[in-house]
């Protein structure tokens, strides 16, 4: 589960490979002796676009090092319980939790929380929904437009316990 | 200053506009101002198809089974599509092309034209199959007052952009006389005017091909004409990505991101934008009363259909921060929602489509396991 490894926002492929490069010394180390003139472009590159500042999306993806491979890639702690999240939904009484599933909108529709949708991959925008409190983690970018406050369900789990207003 | 197809100024591409800056002259992709569009680009590459890769074999033999009321509703609506996406594949680019200036967004407007024509070519595939002379099919679009009617609402706003662009490039700004009507013509017009067909084309993404794709859908859900509604779901799935192009645009203009003036102009025009999209649904609702006036099919009736308009009307109001207009609270076509998945689209049964699938792509993650059987 990429959720729940180490994040970091990043606005951009660029602005990602340069902050993964920083991070991982001795990756750099071993590849500059071989090109050395490719870092110093990596390094540029992400002052230019924040210089533009459009940053719409915050998208989290789990930074690896090849160098030092995560031993809990799979979130499966022996014996655990995995995170569950609280969740409501304004005009619902029902208590929700977010527990066990690919991402929010199967986890609402599980419970029998009715969220339009229609492409289920992101792109459309239809499951478009009010985030009134709390956090969401995007397992994959977003393409539709968002609005501030609102989140697509489809391609997002919850960081936080979430209260969530359901548009139509 | 006259459109350049090689604009020689060195400039900043970072800091221009999406429409009305400098004419792009590099197309890069290395950086974005907007990277929406550079995603859109990459996600409708990978729902790349071929309307042939669809078997309609079965569907000649269940076209001669449908009453004379349901062969009417269906062969009109592929009239209705043919012409609108043959226009919508023009129009983006003879409109947008010469007014873009963000290399990302020249390149989504130029892959969304593409994917239209597709469309278009899917259209006479499925033409061909049902009909041992589909010319007069084609040759009907063109002479149907209700199709045309349609075609002549959207067609305006886009010729409108073309003749105003046209006359400021090349004559500068003034009032000028063209066929018999004076013309107001000056950078701010041409904003003015492009706002209105984006909201044009906007509205036709989002709702002139629903009454077609739900009638399409419900012949499927009966078991018939399948191979039709499998073309129908891939260009449904295209839509659907054209219209969170069109909604980025007015979005960025609405929100200043981009053009400050367009800004003011998405404002100032906001109630003009809203009765675009209003008349747009009007039409639809018309195109349903022309599609059944004959007699309904089974599972969709005119009304059904109406609500259905309205609702997502209202989803998609509210997408570029208009008012929801409508009552329904509920989407009357529930099972609509299950032709519209992306993940569900496929070509022929046994070959499921993967949308994140690259060809030639390269795996190169490598994890410690994959080194488990090797030994120095």
């Amino acid at each position: 589960m990429l959720a729940m490894k180490e994040k970091r926002p990043v606005s951009s492929a660029v602005i990602k490979q340069g902050r993964e490069v920083k991070e991982s010394r001795d990756f750099i180390l071993d590849n500059e002796l071989d090109n050395p003139q490719s870092f110093e472009l990596e390094d540029t590159a992400p002052d230019l676009i924040a210089s533009s500042q459009l940053q719409q999306n915050e998208l989290f993806l789990p930074i690896e090092n090849p160098e030092a491979p995560d031993d809990q890639a799979q979130l499966e702690f022996g014996g655990l319980e995995k995170p569950i999240f609280a969740m409501s939904v304004e005009g619902i009484q029902q208590a929700l939790q977010f527990h066990y599933a690919d991402n929010l909108l199967e986890s609402l529709e599980a419970q029998g929380v009715q969220v339009p949708y229609q492409c289920r991959d992101g792109y459309c925008g239809g499951c478009r929904t009010d985030l009134l409190e709390g956090e969401v983690a995007y397992l994959q970018e977003p393409m539709a437009w968002i609005n501030k406050g609102e989140i697509l369900p489809c391609c997002c789990v919850p960081k936080t316990p979430l209260k969530l207003k359901i548009k139509g | 200053m006259a459109y350049q197809t090689f604009n020689r100024k060195k400039f900043d591409a970072l800091k221009q506009p999406m429409f009305f800056g400098e004419n792009v002259n590099v197309s890069r992709y290395d950086v974005q101002k907007h990277a929406a569009f550079e995603n859109l680009i990459e996600k409708q590459l990978s729902f790349f198809w071929r309307p042939e890769e669809v078997d309609v074999s079965k569907d000649r033999a269940d076209w001669q089974g449908l009453s004379e009321s349901e062969k009417h509703i269906f062969i009109s609506n592929l009239k209705y599509q043919t012409l609108l996406d043959s226009m919508a594949a023009r129009s983006v680019n003879a409109v947008f092309l010469p007014l873009v200036s963000l290399p990302e967004l020249e390149t989504w407007v130029e892959t969304w034209a593409f994917s239209e024509t597709i469309h278009s070519r899917s259209y006479t595939h499925i033409l061909r199959n049902l009909f041992t002379n589909p010319g007069e099919v084609f040759d009907d679009i063109m002479v149907n007052p209700a199709i045309l009617k349609r075609a002549e609402s959207i067609a305006h706003y886009f010729d409108e952009v073309i003749l105003t662009s046209q006359l400021l490039y090349s004559q500068g700004e003034g009032t000028y006389e063209v066929e018999g009507r004076s013309i107001e013509v000056s950078q701010r017009k041409l904003k003015e005017r492009t706002y209105l067909a984006v909201c044009s084309v906007n509205a036709l993404e989002a709702i002139r091909f629903y009454v077609s794709f739900a009638c399409s859908f419900a012949f499927a859900e009966r078991g018939l004409l399948e191979g039709n509604a499998k073309i129908i779901k891939m260009i449904a799935r295209d839509e659907a990505l054209h219209l969170t192009g069109t909604q980025h645009i007015l979005n960025l203009w609405r929100s200043g991101a981009d053009d400050p003036e367009m800004a003011e102009i998405s404002l100032q025009m906001h109630d003009q934008g809203k009765q675009i999209f209003l008349d747009v649904v009007e039409q639809e609702k018309e195109w349903a009363d022309y599609l059944f006036k004959d007699g309904s099919m089974i599972g969709m009736n005119k009304e059904i259909i109406c609500q259905y308009i309205e609702y997502i009307a209202n989803q998609r109001l509210s997408a570029i921060g208009f008012e929801p207009a409508y009552d329904v609270m509920r989407n009357p076509l529930p099972w609509m929602n299950g032709w519209l998945v992306s993940d569900n689209v496929q070509v022929a049964p046994q070959e499921s489509e993967i949308t994140s699938y690259l060809v030639g792509a390269i795996d190169s993650e490598v994890s410690h396991e994959d080194f488990s059987d090797i030994e120095l």
